[in-house]
C-alpha cells in the first residue's frame, strides 16, 4: 500500500501489485494448499471496488481499502466452505487480525514484501518444472491471469490454465510450505529464482511484436521482482547483478524499434530515448555487485551491457573488453546463442573476415538449425564482405526460420541490399 | 434541461473473467466518465427484495427480480435537453464498451 497523489487517483498497476501481495499474504493465513482460496478472494475484493468506486468515488487509501476486503471475503469463503473443520474460527481470528494492519505501516510493508518472496521461493520449487514455476510466479505474485499469462508466453489459455492447475496439485500433494529453505538448499533455491526471474524478463524483452504491452510489463515484473530481492536479507552480489543486466537492458525498450515498429541496432539507436532512470538504476545495482569473489553469468552479462550503457556514442564502445567479456561468459557458460554474439564483438575487433570464421564452427550446431539470427549475422558479414549472392542465400534461409514481423522486415530489407539495382 | 435516468444493467460474470489490471482500467474509464457527468448512485450488493401482489395480498420476497442474468448495479441522473441528447451522453459510457446494457428513462418532477 502506499500513499496515493491525489484522492480518486489511483498508482499505475496498484489492482496488479495489490493483487500479487493479497494472494500471498493470504495464502500464507490459509496455508499453500489453499492458493485458490486465496486468489478468489483477492479476484472478489477487485470486483467489488469496480462495481462501487465509480458511484462512491475512491477510498482515501484504496490499496487499504482492497486489503481490508480481500480480507474479509477470505473469512466469509472459509466460513462458507467447510475444508477447515475446527480449525475455521483460529484462522478466521488471524485473517481478522492482519486486516487490521495499518496502511502504509513500514512494518507492514515489510511483511508483505516477505509474503511475496516465500511465496516466490515457493513457486521455483524443485518438484515444480521450471516453465510452471514461472507461470505461478505470474499468477500470484506477479497479479497476471492465466489469459495475459498466455499472451504474453504466445501460449494456449487452455494449456497455460492446465499447467497452474497441475502445479497448484503439486504444492498441495507435496505438502509445499512457505517456510524458506536453509543453508546449501537456500543457495540452490535462489539460483533457482534468478533464473526464472531471467526467463521471464527475456521472454518480455525478445518480443518485437504481437502484445508488446503484456510483454513489457514481464520485463517490468521481472525486474520488480528481483529488487524485492536485492532489497531482502536474500540479496547476493549475483541478484544484484542480475537486476544490473535488467534494468540496463529494459532501459534500451524505447529505442529498440522505431516510429513504424521497424527494428532498430544498437550501434543505430537513439541514445537519448534510453530510459536515464533505469540506466542509473542498472549502474548502482552494477556496483552493488562487485562486492563478492565468485563471477557469475549474471556478473558478465551486466559487465557487457554496462560497457555499452558507457559508450558515449554507438561507435565507440569498448569492443576489445566486450569481446574479452564474452570470452570470460562462454567459460562459465557455454551457449551456443553466447557464441553467436561473440562473433558479433570479434568482427568488430579483428574484422568482418574474422567475425564469419567465428561462426563457421556453429554452422553445424544442431541448437541453432533454425535460429534466423545465425543465418542474419552470417548475413550480414557476408554482405559487409562484398560476397552478396551467398549472403542473400543467408537473408533467404533467415526469412523461412519462425521470426516475428519486424524482423522480417529487417531481413527482406537486408537481402534488397545484396541486389543493388544495376 | 430534462432530467434523465440511466440504469445500468450488467452480468456480474462477465467482471469475474477481468485481470486486477484490466479490473484497474475498467474502474479509471467509470470514473472518468462520472468525473464529467453526474450523480451516481450505486445498488446495494445484496439481492434486494420484491413485492408481488396476488389477489390484493402483497408479498414481500427476496430477489431476484426476474431470470435475466443481468442484474441492475447502478444508476445516474444526468441532464439532458431531450432522448436524443440523453442518448448521446449515455452512448461515452463505458458500460456500452464492456457489453453491457443501459436503460435510459426521463425522470419527471425535481
Amino acid at each position: 500500500m502506499s500513499s496515493e497523489a491525489e484522492p480518486g487517483a489511483m498508482l499505475e498497476h496498484l489492482f496488479r501489485h495489490q493483487a500479487g501481495r493479497m494472494v500471498a499474504r493470504l495464502t500464507r493465513l490459509l496455508g499453500p494448499a489453499y492458493i485458490t482460496l486465496a486468489e478468489e478472494a483477492v479476484q472478489e475484493s477487485m470486483l467489488r471496488a469496480l462495481q462501487s468506486w465509480p458511484y462512491q468515488g475512491v477510498p482515501e487509501s484504496p490499496g487499504g481499502w482492497l486489503f481490508r476486503v480481500a480480507h474479509n471475503c477470505a473469512i466469509d469463503a472459509l466460513r462458507r466452505n467447510k475444508i477447515f473443520g475446527d480449525k475455521t474460527d483460529a484462522i478466521a481470528a488471524e485473517i481478522s487480525l492482519s486486516s487490521k494492519a495499518l496502511p502504509a505501516d513500514p512494518e507492514l510493508e515489510e511483511q508483505l514484501g516477505d509474503d511475496e518472496l516465500r511465496m516466490i521461493f515457493m513457486c521455483c520449487h524443485p518438484v515444480i518444472p521450471p516453465e510452471s514455476s514461472v507461470a505461478l510466479s505470474l499468477k500470484t505474485v506477479g497479479g497476471f491471469n492465466v489469459r495475459e499469462i498466455a499472451r504474453a508466453f504466445l501460449a494456449d489459455e487452455a494449456a497455460t490454465a492446465q499447467r497452474l492447475v497441475r502445479a497448484k496439485r503439486l504444492i498441495r500433494d507435496k505438502k509445499l510450505t512457505l517456510e524458506m529453505p536453509r543453508g546449501a538448499e537456500l543457495q540452490q533455491r535462489l539460483d533457482t529464482v534468478c533464473e526464472v526471474i531471467y526467463f521471464m524478463f527475456n521472454e518480455g524483452y525478445s518480443a518485437l511484436e504481437g502484445e508488446a504491452l503484456v510483454r513489457h510489463d514481464l520485463c517490468q515484473e521481472a525486474l520488480r521482482l528481483g529488487l524485492l530481492i536485492t532489497s531482502s536479507s536474500l540479496a547476493t552480489p549475483a541478484v544484484h547483478a542480475l537486476v544490473a543486466l535488467m534494468a540496463l537492458q529494459a532501459a534500451r525498450l524505447p529505442a529498440r524499434t522505431d516510429e513504424a515498429g521497424d527494428i532498430v541496432l544498437l550501434e543505430s539507436q537513439d541514445r537519448d530515448l534510453w530510459d536515464p532512470r533505469l540506466v542509473a538504476l542498472g549502474f548502482h545495482h552494477f556496483e552493488r555487485s562487485m562486492s563478492g569473489e565468485h563471477v557469475s553469468e549474471y556478473h558478465v552479462q551486466a559487465a557487457i551491457a554496462a560497457t555499452h550503457a558507457r559508450a558515449s556514442h554507438a561507435d565507440s564502445p569498448d569492443w576489445p573488453l566486450i569481446l574479452h567479456l564474452y570470452d570470460e561468459l562462454i567459460s562459465i557458460k557455454n551457449s551456443s546463442v553466447i557464441a553467436l554474439n561473440r562473433a558479433v564483438a570479434v568482427s568488430k575487433v579483428h574484422g568482418t573476415a574474422e567475425g564469419l570464421r567465428a561462426i563457421e564452427a556453429l554452422d553445424h550446431n544442431p541448437d541453432l538449425r533454425n535460429y534466423h539470427l545465425l543465418m542474419a549475422v552470417r548475413g550480414h558479414f557476408l554482405l559487409q564482405l562484398g560476397r552478396l549472392n551467398e549472403a542473400a542465400h543467408c537473408f533467404r534461409s533467415a526469412l523461412r526460420c519462425r521470426c516475428s514481423e519486424p524482423e522480417r522486415r529487417f531481413l527482406q530489407k537486408k537481402l534488397v541490399e545484396c541486389d543493388p539495382p544495376e | 434541461m430534462a432530467q434523465f435516468m440511466l440504469l445500468l444493467y450488467g452480468d456480474p460474470a462477465r467482471w469475474q473473467k477481468l485481470s486486477p489490471e484490466e479490473m484497474q482500467k475498467a474502474t479509471e474509464k467509470y470514473l472518468a466518465w462520472v468525473k464529467k457527468s453526474v450523480d451516481a448512485k450505486r445498488l446495494s450488493d445484496d439481492a434486494g427484495k420484491v413485492i408481488h401482489s396476488h389477489g390484493g395480498k402483497p408479498r414481500v420476497t427476496d430477489g431476484p427480480y426476474s431470470e435475466a442474468k443481468e442484474a441492475l448495479g447502478g444508476y445516474y441522473t444526468i441532464e439532458a435537453a431531450n432522448y436524443d441528447e440523453a442518448v448521446q451522453i449515455a452512448l461515452t459510457h463505458p458500460q456500452v464498451e464492456y457489453g453491457s446494457t443501459i436503460v435510459i428513462r426521463q425522470v419527471y418532477g425535481t
